[in-house]
Order: structure tokens, then C-alpha cells, then sequence
């Protein structure tokens, strides 16, 4: 019985490991051999597919947009984090607001496509980097992580260092902020990864080459090759990157924090 | 008594500190003004005739007596159903499943970390990933094995879309599921083992009752991230072959920014929040009444 388990565990295991198996491998493809046919055939790595990325302009290629992107995800994932590590203290203390980013946390933002649209023209955001910043600078799902993780904290702790005379600067920044180390930064990988993800929205409000996000620029490199896929696959490896190695250097602490968050 | 008595004890227990309630300020004012804000605003949307590029024009409520006529809408609806009735199933048996078998295995932690990187990973990239791997006319394993056409086929169109949803999601079922079955006490099983109860018979009466949680909690998100699909319905085929894998959220958003007609689309977007909140009401009932 036993061994049923395991072979059960390592297949689904292997099954979802292959694609990102293939990533890798497709990205050194020769080109040659990709039209060929030949694909597993005797396999000479070689970094071909990474030089057809960078052919364009820098800006307006691959590796401007990456950078591009991870600047405005990392921008979005500092503000969610500030914005709800606030909110989260505030309710700690003892504002009711709970219910409220309760309620806008079962709103689906996915479905919100078309009055975000509108509201961003409205507010003549369309088009800038702005709409891709402001409406995600504050999430509901992290400020109850966050939240989470401060309710774990004892209340004498902060009682004493107020006692001492401490204000809210001194709570926050030299008790609340190191405490909370493993639930900011297990946060800020799942706000960082939730904006990175974004496909369709900023195809719609971000359209504009100055601004256009690494997802968007795969998928419009995909659409108009889907059969070269040399440089299809090195950027898909070079875009997820990224991804894999901060979730790999922080994995323990994002699990842990995702199943501390369900049992509440 | 007790209501009345409130304010003054909490005014006594958070007096001093209530100038931390301004800390929440701007969480507040942003979730307002770019979630709660565009939620109503969309009513509003949903009676205009309304390009985006053009001046709207307000026609009443026309655009919902079109969609109560519309047989692409229908047609969407349909598919949704059916590929939230195909993809629903194997989500949470293959959580409750790979929960089980992981618990307590020295590789419990390095498999689950595998598990929950796809949902995190950039999804574009996985898109071309799959794309690549299994386009049935020049991808990787049509080379080695024959692979089902997809691309003529709505059927395996969608078990293909449900792969892809499962593979992104799986990784999550299993943590919801795991959570919850560490937090059943072990005495339990024990003591059934020890009256004579085999594996499966403690599985059916103890331990599946109480994941009875994790499974309604599951079939939430479940429906959620069904209704979320369209993105890899968007990524992979576009909605075809034959708009057959055209979903409720591609459907909407291909009316609303590939045809231009927002109006519309902003009326559709309140019937699809309506049908979604009549579903999860409709489930919460159902789990409900059967405990």
C-alpha cells in the first residue's frame, strides 16, 4: 500500500516538473535543430536563442522589458507590504476595519476589467506606468497575512515597550517590523508574483511600448512566431527565473506562512 | 446591557492608541477608490452604449435584453459549466490524494515546494512552455508520442486548458488540505486503529469528516479559480477551435477590448458577478445542509 504512495507522489511530482524540465532545455536548443525536427537528438547546448532577444533595442526588447518589469512589480510589492503592514497594525490596535478588507477581499478584481478601464481613463491614467502601479498598491490579502502574523505577537510585548514611552514609530519599526520578517517577506513574494502574473490587464491599460510588461511582450512574440521557438523558450526561462529563485531562496517561509494563514 | 456597555470599555482599552486607526488610512482610501469604487461603478457602465473611444451614450437597459438573447453568452455559459464540471473533481481528489500520501514522508516538504511553484511562476512563460511541449502539430512530445488534436478538437481543447488550471493550482489544494489534516489529532486515529478500524475504514470515518472544512473551502476556490481560467484560455488557444473553449471571462473580455464594446462587456460583468455569487451561495447551502 504503501509504495503505491510514493510511486502516485513522484509521478504527479515528475508530471509537474516537466514542464519547466522542457524550459530549460528548449532554451539551448540550436536553432538549427529545432527546424530539423531533431529536438532530442544529440544535444549541443548553445546560447543562439539568447542572442536573437537581444537584437532589438534594449528598451524595446526582451531584457528592457524585464527589467522594466521587475521594477514596477517590485515597486507594487513595496507598497502592498507598507500600505498593509499599516493597515494590519491599525487593526491590531484596534481600528474595525476588518470586515471591510474582508469584503474587498472576495471582490474579484479579474472581473473588474472594464470599469478599471474606465475609471483609469477617467483619471487620464491610461496608458502611463501609473496604471500599472496605483490600483495594486494596496491588497486586502496582504494585509490580512500580515494581520495574521501580528495577532501572533504577544500584547505584553508592546504594552512594556509603550510603558517604556515607545509611539507608534518605535512599535513599528524596531518590534513589529523584525518580528514579522517571515510574514513580509513570504507577502511580498506572493504580491510580487500576483503582479508579475498579470496577462490581460496590462495588455489593456499599458499598451504603450515605453511600458509594456515582460508578459506582454512574450505573449506578443508568441502570437506572431508560435513556431520559432528558440527564443520563445529563452525568454519564457529568462522571465521565470527570476520567480523560481526567490521563491527557492524563501520557500520554507512562503509555505509555512500559506498554511499558517489557512488554519485561521 | 452588554451592547450599550461596549464603547465605553473599548474607548477605555484603545483611547490612548487611537491614532494608530489613521494608519489604515491609505489601504482604505486606495481599495476604495480601485476595488470597492469600480465594483459599483460598473451598474453604472452596464447602461451605456460605450466604445471607449467614443462619447457613451446611455441606452437604459438594452444591453441586458441583448445578453438575454445572445447565444454566444449562452454558448460561454455552457462552456464554463461543462469545464468547471471537468476540472472541479479531479482538483479536489488530487488534493485530498496527494495530501494523504505526502503526510509525514521525509520528502514532504521538497515535494510540496515543487507543487506550488507553478502557480507562481510567470505565466506567460508557462504558456509558451505548454505551448511548446505539447502543440500537437510541431511541439516536443509530438515528436516522441502521438498527441491529441487540440487544435481541431474542443474537446481535448479543454482538458488541455484543465490541465494547465490543475497544474497551476494543485500545489495550493494540497497545502489547503494538508493544513487541516495536521491539525487532527493523531489519538484519534490511533485509537480507531487500535479498536480494529483498517486504513480505509479510518479514512471514511474519521478523518474525511474532518476535512469536511478544507473540502468546502476547496470547492470555493475551486469555482474561483474556474471562473479565473480565461487566462489560459487567452494563452493557449484563444478561445478556439470554433470559440469552443470561449469561457464566461474570455467571452467577456474579447467583447469588451477585441470588439469594443464596453458597454456591453460592462453588463456582462454584472451578470457574471450575479451567476457567481448565486453559485457560491448556492454551494455554501448545499455543503450545509449535508453536514
Amino acid at each position: 500500500m504503501r509504495w503505491l504512495g510514493h510511486i502516485f507522489v513522484f509521478g504527479v511530482a515528475a508530471l509537474v516538473g516537466l514542464p519547466f524540465l522542457w524550459m530549460a532545455y528548449a532554451a539551448f536548443i540550436p536553432p538549427e535543430q529545432v527546424f530539423t525536427g531533431n529536438i532530442f537528438g544529440a544535444f549541443k547546448p548553445s546560447l543562439a536563442n539568447f542572442a536573437v532577444l537581444a537584437k532589438e533595442g534594449f528598451w524595446d526588447g526582451f531584457w528592457g522589458r524585464l527589467v522594466f518589469s521587475l521594477l514596477a512589480s517590485g515597486s507594487v510589492t513595496l507598497l502592498q507590504l507598507f500600505t498593509g503592514f499599516l493597515a494590519a497594525y491599525s487593526i491590531r490596535e484596534g481600528a474595525r476595519l476588518l470586515p471591510f478588507f474582508l469584503v474587498t477581499l472576495a471582490i474579484p478584481m479579474e472581473l473588474l476589467l472594464v470599469p478599471l478601464y474606465g475609471l483609469l481613463q477617467g483619471l487620464h491614467l491610461l496608458d502611463t506606468v501609473w496604471a500599472l502601479i496605483l490600483p495594486f498598491a494596496a491588497s486586502p490579502y496582504i494585509v490580512f497575512l500580515l494581520f495574521q502574523g501580528m495577532r501572533g505577537v504577544p500584547e505584553e510585548l508592546l504594552e512594556a515597550a509603550r510603558l517604556d514611552g515607545a509611539g507608534h514609530r518605535v512599535l513599528l519599526g524596531q518590534i513589529l517590523f523584525p518580528l514579522l520578517r517571515a510574514q513580509l517577506i513570504a507577502a511580498g513574494v506572493l504580491a510580487f508574483a500576483a503582479h508579475w502574473n498579470l496577462v490581460l490587464y496590462p495588455r489593456i491599460v499599458a499598451g504603450a511600448p515605453g511600458i509594456k510588461t515582460v508578459q506582454t511582450w512574450i505573449t506578443d512574440l508568441q502570437r506572431q512566431n508560435p513556431a520559432d521557438w528558440g527564443p520563445l523558450s529563452a525568454a519564457a526561462l529568462a522571465a521565470t527565473l527570476p520567480l523560481v529563485l526567490l521563491y527557492l531562496a524563501y520557500e520554507r517561509r512562503i509555505v509555512e506562512t500559506f498554511e499558517e494563514g489557512l488554519k485561521g | 446591557m452588554q451592547r450599550t456597555a461596549r464603547p465605553f470599555k473599548s474607548r477605555a482599552r484603545f483611547g490612548p492608541r487611537s491614532s494608530a486607526q489613521w494608519f489604515a488610512l491609505p489601504a482604505v482610501l486606495l481599495l476604495g477608490l480601485f476595488l470597492l469604487y469600480p465594483f459599483v461603478d460598473v451598474l453604472r457602465f452596464s447602461t451605456w452604449d460605450w466604445s471607449g473611444l467614443s462619447a457613451p451614450r446611455p441606452i437604459g437597459l438594452e444591453n441586458y435584453r441583448q445578453i438575454l438573447q445572445d447565444p454566444d453568452f449562452y454558448k460561454s455559459l455552457r462552456t464554463t459549466l461543462i469545464f468547471s464540471l471537468i476540472t472541479l473533481p479531479p482538483f479536489i481528489l488530487l488534493s485530498v490524494l496527494l495530501a494523504l500520501a505526502l503526510d509525514g514522508q521525509p520528502y514532504e516538504r521538497g515535494i510540496k515546494a515543487l507543487l506550488f511553484l507553478p502557480g507562481l511562476v510567470t505565466l506567460g512563460g508557462a504558456a509558451v512552455a505548454w505551448y511548446t511541449l505539447f502543440s500537437p502539430e510541431y511541439g516536443a512530445l509530438a515528436a516522441v508520442v502521438p498527441v491529441p488534436r487540440w487544435d481541431q478538437s474542443v474537446g481535448w481543447a479543454l482538458v488541455l486548458i484543465m490541465l494547465f488550471t490543475l497544474w497551476r493550482h494543485i500545489g495550493y489544494g494540497v497545502l489547503v488540505v494538508s493544513a487541516r489534516l495536521k491539525a487532527i489529532p493523531k489519538a484519534l486515529t490511533e485509537a480507531a486503529a487500535v479498536d480494529g478500524a483498517n486504513p480505509l475504514q479510518t479514512f471514511r470515518f474519521i478523518t474525511l469528516p474532518l476535512l469536511r472544512p478544507a473540502l468546502t473551502f476547496l470547492v470555493v476556490i475551486g469555482t474561483v479559480l474556474t471562473l479565473q481560467s480565461y487566462t489560459a484560455v487567452f494563452l493557449l488557444t484563444r478561445g478556439g477551435p470554433f470559440g469552443g473553449t470561449e469561457v464566461l471571462g474570455y467571452y467577456l473580455y474579447k467583447t469588451g477590448f477585441e470588439i469594443g464594446r464596453l458597454g456591453y462587456a460592462a453588463a456582462l460583468t454584472v451578470v457574471i458577478l450575479i451567476l457567481t455569487l448565486a453559485f457560491a451561495l448556492a454551494q455554501a447551502r448545499l455543503l450545509r445542509e449535508e453536514r
